[in-house]
């Protein structure tokens, strides 16, 4: 028994050594018992601003607070990670992250949920000029009158062509129209200029869900009505999977495309592998980078072809991506107001004028300044697609949606379904759902 | 009349009697099994019944007064009746059991035989041996990315570019791409899409094999050293040909070194996400993703857990046919 005593005793002495081995994750007494603050800050390191973009303003924010000693900690994740990265901290009684990329289509959920905080009161007291945002942006992250998130990356669709391989087909210019654009890739094809004309991010993932919306809204459709009903096996929406069926079936589109994402789609046209790609603003900078591209001064970033009597108001029909930062509800008060100062210092439209290299900024006044204009002659064409956003349904359930919608879009473009079967049990699906 | 009862001294309580047992030689046996089981609880058994208990309620995560927490309400097998009549499970199901019984399939074949191979001496075996065995220490996400290079669909993808430099395709093929095998011939194609086959997942059971081949067909060379030369001299002396000679003594001496093998393999295919995740994201449906999906993008943690359940339990009932087997073949 004195054994079994002295062991225990043991056992109990080791176990309160390993558990003081841990520390606070957000409050570290340094060597020279200076209280550090430490701001863990979730971001992707796929899209949007680099890394190296978030490391300097890290850096710059510290700079700002030098006198409490706060530390920006980043911990990027690739984009499909983030959500449930999120999700998985929330579970914990304090929170691993103080601030966290959302995107849009999360904002239903985490407000339904409370993962994250509204920034509301926040926002009307130290944002003098909220108006400086353009408000299809605001209306991504607001739900019910709450903010969930702070505007940060103001990421859209933009229609990219190779003007060189157009030029050799005998056009002048690009489509303006869906029929002009088929009858573009119809001639590079027949032409033998380029083997598949377009290519594009169709993979069984997010991508998918955004560029079917997008198309969509070339055909002037939203894929919900204003009940929120599903209508993809009518009218706009039912065309543009059509015209997706028929690029696929045609060979206009690379077939790769099917297991094709952003990057590998914006790689393809960088190459000069395509003629056609709609992606994000970053293949801008790709397009344009010697060391990436081999079509330097040959891609163009231009508006979206759109059905002749839709939106007529832009001219155009794009989708929206933005994402912001918000505060997951866990976080302790103290770090609640750090966080938030975290937020106003990134999203400042002084902060995004010195990156305006990196990404497109979501302030109006930065998106026209005279140093956004020489950065990017096109930058008329850029706030174009802007104005003509779609948005994805702002829906609590948006991953279940999107995951039906990825899976039958597939099918039908590859055509294991017929087009309109698959329209319907897409809707049939989403409307069970609800029940 | 004496009480018996009363002459008797007291029977010492059950944790007396234990470490009475255990105080003597039996001491640092069980002090060393300590730490054994509670790693065993602590990592399996625990979670395992706190999986189970999460698939038994409305489990999600919320956050309240600003703590997190997961936590749901009591649904008894609410859970499980709703994935039995989900028809994407029996997708997932009818994907997981393909992957599985062909990837045994490959296993079992060509593992024998390559262990057969390595088993007879020549010039240079030890380097061959060697070689054989790199792809096995190549990490799984590392070697899913490899093949995803390989099968990449556009014409600069590896296999596409050999085969269209040989002419043995017109026009690159997406062979990540789960789409239908045999198009042109319709009873065919619908024949294996039914049995779960599509151009996709057999081109990932060849990345997987790739890695795991080579582990099998070192455990069941293992298994062929261990037979005595012996057993071979006295049937080539009765005249046994070489099938004899294989069906009649190396098949049933290895029989339990295979059993191990596959037990050992059925528990990773059936649970099999990384090579499949990173390949294919949520766009080739088996359990695991399903469970994953499920639990992490849908937030329905209950449902996740009920389909992870499953998969542990299918796993267990196949182990559990194997290890019969095994000791069937071992007491006769």
């Amino acid at each position: 028994m004195h054994f079994w005593r002295k062991f225990s005793l043991a056992a109990a002495g080791l176990t309160m050594v390993v558990a003081g081995c841990g520390s606070s994750p957000s409050a570290t007494p340094s060597s020279s018992s200076v209280h550090t603050i430490t701001l863990n800050v979730l971001y992707m390191n796929q899209a949007g601003y680099t890394t190296q973009v978030l490391q300097k303003m890290g850096q710059e924010f510290a700079a700002k607070y030098r006198s409490d000693h706060v530390h920006v900690h980043f911990t990027f994740l690739p984009y499909p990670e983030m959500h449930n990265a999120i999700v998985t901290a929330a579970a914990a009684p304090t929170a691993q992250y103080d601030v966290v990329l959302s995107d849009l289509i999360w904002t239903a959920e985490f407000a339904q949920k409370g993962y994250t905080i509204p920034l509301n009161s926040d926002i009307n007291r130290y944002i003098s000029n909220p108006q400086g945002i353009p408000s299809a942006i605001w209306n991504g992250f607001t739900i019910n009158g709450k903010i969930m998130a702070m505007p940060f990356l103001a990421n859209f669709q933009n229609f990219y062509y190779n003007k060189k391989m157009l030029q050799q087909a005998g056009f002048s210019g690009p489509p303006k129209t869906m029929n002009q654009w088929l009858a573009q890739m119809v001639a590079l094809k027949q032409k033998g200029i380029v083997q598949y004309p377009y290519e594009d991010s169709w993979k069984q993932a997010e991508g998918l869900t955004c560029d079917y919306v997008r198309t969509a809204g070339e055909f002037g459709a939203h894929l919900f009505n204003k009940q929120g009903q599903p209508i993809m096996n009518q009218g706009g929406a039912l065309q543009a999977l059509t015209f997706m069926h028929k690029l696929y079936q045609d060979g206009l589109v690379n077939p790769n495309s099917l297991t094709a994402d952003e990057p590998t789609a914006a790689d393809a046209f960088a190459s000069g592998q395509a003629a056609f790609n709609t992606n994000w603003t970053f293949v801008t900078g790709i397009m344009n980078t010697p060391s990436e591209s081999k079509i330097v001064g040959d891609g163009v970033v231009g508006t979206f072809p759109v059905q002749p009597g839709t939106n007529t108001a832009t001219g155009t029909a794009s989708v929206s991506g933005f994402q912001g930062l918000a505060i997951p509800a866990n976080v302790p008060a103290n770090m609640q107001t750090w966080a938030w100062k975290w937020i106003q210092f990134a999203t400042s439209p002084q902060v995004q004028a010195q990156h305006l290299h990196s990404q497109w900024p979501v302030w109006s006044s930065v998106a026209s300044s005279s140093q956004e204009q020489q950065l990017n002659p096109a930058y008329a064409v850029y706030e174009a697609n802007l104005a003509g956003v779609y948005n994805r349904p702002k829906v609590a359930n948006y991953l279940q949606v999107s995951a039906i919608i990825q899976q039958y879009v597939h099918e039908a473009i590859q055509g294991t379904i017929p087009v309109q079967t698959a329209a319907n049990d897409m809707v049939q699906q989403i409307t069970a759902l609800g029940k | 009349m004496a009480n018996p009862e009363l002459s008797q001294p007291p029977r010492p309580s059950l944790m007396r009697r234990y470490f009475r047992r255990v105080s003597g030689e039996n001491a640092w046996f069980v002090l060393l099994l300590i730490p054994a089981v509670v790693i065993l609880l602590g990592v399996i058994v625990i979670p395992m019944l706190w999986t189970l208990k999460m698939s038994l309620a409305n489990t999600s995560v919320s956050v309240v007064g600003g703590r997190g927490s997961v936590g749901g309400q009591f649904v008894g097998w609410r859970n499980y009746i709703f994935l039995l009549t989900d028809p994407q499970f029996w997708v997932a199901l009818r994907e997981t059991l393909y992957f599985w019984i062909v990837s045994i399939g490959i296993e079992v074949t060509l593992g024998i035989g390559m262990a057969l191979l390595l088993n007879r001496p020549f010039r240079g075996f030890w380097l061959v041996r060697a070689v054989i065995f790199i792809p096995w220490a190549i990490p799984t996400v590392v070697n899913a990315t490899l093949w995803g290079m390989i099968f990449n669909g556009n014409n600069y993808g590896a296999l596409n570019d050999l085969l269209l430099r040989w002419h043995w395709i017109a026009a690159p093929v997406v062979w990540l791409n789960p789409s239908p095998l045999f198009a042109r011939i319709p009873w065919l194609s619908h024949a294996l899409s039914a049995i779960g086959s599509n151009l996709a997942i057999n081109a990932i059971i060849v990345g997987d094999e790739w890695k795991t081949l080579p582990l099998v067909a070192f455990l069941v060379l293992a298994g062929l050293q261990m037979i005595p030369q012996d057993f071979y001299e006295a049937a080539r002396i009765e005249g046994a040909s070489a099938w004899t000679q294989f069906n009649k003594i190396t098949l049933p001496l290895i029989g339990p070194v295979l059993s191990v093998v596959l037990i050992l393999r059925t528990m990773q295919l059936l649970r099999a996400f990384t090579i499949l995740f990173t390949l294919e994201g949520y766009g080739l449906p088996v359990l695991s993703i399903g469970a994953y999906q499920q639990a992490f993008s849908f937030g329905n943690f209950g449902i996740g857990s009920a389909e992870a359940f499953i998969i542990g339990v299918m796993a267990l009932v196949i182990a559990y046919f194997y290890v019969r087997k095994l000791y069937r073949e071992e007491m006769q």
